[in-house]
């Protein structure tokens, strides 16, 4: 029973930061309809550049957030600029590989640039444990999961009431008539990358400080993918729903499946869930159906 | 297809052959003389790369036939040259079944693999399935390295060199010879393949499938159809592969390798038959360059950190994926096809 309220509580809040980064793809498709496959790329390399600041650099903790923030701002302008808009109206087959292509690439940039593999930030969060009921867990989850449930309900508000949330709303559904209103919609594109990027160096910051930065943060970006295939491509409700599922999944699963299955499990249960869903309810528990017409 | 000035087609044979004048003739058989005494000059090294290319090609063959003509985005590929590599590695040893018998059953275990990751096809299509090909490559993966009483785990499995009768593909040159036909083999099927009812319905199913469904073709089985041979293929590169390495582990099939098969296919050209050829001999060439160039680099300015050299690839390989999506999308076979039309129309523009 311990156990099972251990699993629990770690499970949500893992899922909470997988939510996260989950949002960042949400935000790309919802405006665009491209899938971004090079969610983990960005999330490990927004973790290196945060690593650079504070420990190469030697930058407060809150100089050192700005700074990656302005990175993450840059870095999504230019993915936008340099390869997507050149590949506006071209199949869906080219806009996922040319994700793949540049998560390759950053792939290749971090190891360039940081060819040590293997660090670990400086703590950013108070490092006692809170112990709720019988469990006990770092108090890093618990930012982790404030911090996401506030960026969340920011985007939110975001999407429904700011004039640019609206107009992103009206491109996802329908870029020619927002053309046709006068709205430009290349600079949403941008905007979308822009904020994905974001997203993601603070869902990396997260995870990272909770398990230092390593390749495996790549694995974290595709478990991701289980969040959104879950909750639906482009909902957000959907995300912060399906984060919490796949993360107690992953931990009460790999708890109680290590002893029979051997250890590892718990890295290929979200990829699990992915096919179950895929075969069941391919659209996820929010996600729009969308019926072909001739 | 155009025929040079003054050539003219009277039969239904000559108009279907793949090669038709007699200059493609003597260019034809000079390539394959000119192929076949390379063991003769090129020194190992050189050898070991063309067999890695001729694998490739032959995996790639596969994905050409799922991405390039069915445009089913398949994320999995190396996940699928895996099941074929430890079907043959084994059923060799332990069973001790024949090698060509191994081979082709490498083939059907990985053909069968992929059907089942691509029952998902039946009701999505685009992102959804490059995910769940995704999620296939990590769970077979996972399942190499965790089922450890059949394939060792981590610490790979040793498979015997390939023998037919009492002849023993033990040396490189006749590994080449071996792998070699096997890739000419499957160029020609593939080929082929593409020309017949079975090809023009995946070009249909790729290029509007609610359409060929209108027009009585049976989108579903054809996309399963895809998935197996494109699956196939793979298993048989991955059988080849793992008698040519002679020892395997999971570490040979990674996710990133997926990726590479993804970005030589698109920068060869999708959907075309020369395609995969001209992708894997500039991507396998530029990997060598690369390898050649980084010490250099690294001797030139001696301030590098010291894993400069092994990002330097995956960094350039995703560089040229990404500037051969955005400045050309149909990959080096169109710009081949234009290089035969202006010789064809030599002196003439057009």
């Amino acid at each position: 029973m311990t156990q099972l309220l251990q699993y629990t509580v770690t499970g949500l809040a893992v899922g909470m930061i997988y939510a996260l980064i989950a949002l960042g793809f949400a935000l790309i498709w919802k405006s665009s309809r491209v899938a971004n496959l090079a969610l983990g790329q960005l999330v490990l390399i927004s973790s290196w550049f945060t690593y650079s600041m504070l420990v190469q650099v030697r930058l407060p903790v809150w100089a050192g957030m700005i700074m990656t923030i302005l990175f993450a701002i840059f870095l999504g302008w230019m993915i936008e600029r340099l390869t997507l808009r050149p590949l506006i109206g071209q199949p869906i087959l080219s806009l996922i590989a040319v994700t793949l292509g540049i998560g390759y690439f950053l792939e290749g940039v971090v190891t360039v640039v940081w060819p040590v593999s293997v660090a670990k930030l400086p703590p950013l969060f108070p490092q006692e444990p809170v112990t709720i009921g019988t469990a006990v867990i770092s108090q890093e989850y618990l930012w982790a999961t404030g911090i996401s449930l506030v960026l969340f309900g920011l985007l939110s508000l975001f999407f429904k009431y700011h004039k640019m949330g609206i107009a992103m709303r009206a491109t996802a559904d329908d870029q020619l008539a927002v053309q046709a209103c006068a709205v430009p919609i290349t600079s949403i594109f941008s905007m979308s990358w822009i904020f994905a990027c974001v997203v993601a160096a603070i869902g990396g910051i997260l995870i990272s400080s909770i398990g230092g930065i390593t390749n495996g943060l790549i694995e974290t970006g595709f478990k991701s993918f289980s969040v959104v295939i879950l909750g639906g491509l482009d909902s957000f409700i959907g995300c912060m729903v399906a984060g919490p599922i796949i993360g107690l999944c992953e931990n009460v699963g790999a708890g109680y499946l290590t002893p029979i299955l051997g250890p590892g499990i718990k890295d290929i249960i979200p990829f699990v869930i992915i096919v179950i869903v895929m075969l069941i309810k391919p659209y996820g528990l929010f996600g729009e159906e969308r019926i072909e017409r001739i | 297809m155009s025929l040079p000035c003054g050539i003219r087609n009277y039969t239904y044979n000559t108009d279907m052959a793949i090669i038709r004048t007699r200059t493609q003739w003597a260019l034809f058989i000079l390539f394959l003389l000119f192929l076949y005494t390379m063991p003769l000059y090129l020194p190992r090294f050189g050898l070991d790369v063309m067999n890695l290319m001729g694998i490739t090609i032959i995996s790639i063959v596969g994905l050409n036939i799922l991405v390039g003509y069915c445009g089913q985005l398949s994320i999995g590929h190396a996940g699928f040259m895996a099941v074929g590599a430890y079907t043959t590695a084994i059923l060799g040893s332990s069973l001790g079944l024949p090698f060509l018998v191994s081979l082709i059953l490498s083939g059907f275990s990985a053909g069968l693999v992929g059907l089942l990751f691509g029952m998902p096809s039946l009701r999505v299509k685009g992102f959804y399935l490059a995910i769940t090909t995704i999620a296939a490559q990590f769970i077979i993966i996972w399942i190499i390295n965790h089922w450890t009483d059949v394939t060792h785990g981590s610490m790979g499995i040793s498979v015997a060199p390939a023998s037919i009768g009492s002849f023993q593909f033990d040396s490189e040159a006749s590994q080449f010879y071996l792998i070699i036909s096997v890739a000419g083999l499957s160029i020609l099927f593939a080929t082929n393949l593409a020309r017949s009812r079975i090809g023009r319905a995946f070009i249909a199913v790729r290029d509007n499938d609610l359409a060929a469904e209108v027009m009585g073709i049976n989108v579903f089985s054809y996309k399963l159809l895809a998935f197996f041979l494109g699956c196939f293929f793979a298993g048989i590169a991955g059988s080849l592969f793992a008698q040519w390495r002679g020892n395997i582990t999971s570490e040979d099939f990674t996710f990133g390798q997926s990726i590479l098969y993804i970005g030589i296919l698109i920068i060869g050209g999708l959907g075309t038959a020369i395609g995969p050829i001209l992708g894997v001999v500039f991507i396998r060439l530029l990997e060598q360059f690369v390898m050649f160039l980084s010490p250099m680099i690294e001797q030139t300015f001696s301030g590098l950190p010291s894993g400069f050299a092994t990002g330097l690839s995956p960094l350039v390989f995703g560089l040229a994926m990404i500037i051969f999506l955005v400045f050309e999308p149909r990959g080096l076979a169109h710009r081949w096809h234009l290089f035969k039309a202006s010789y064809r129309m030599w002196p003439f523009s057009y």
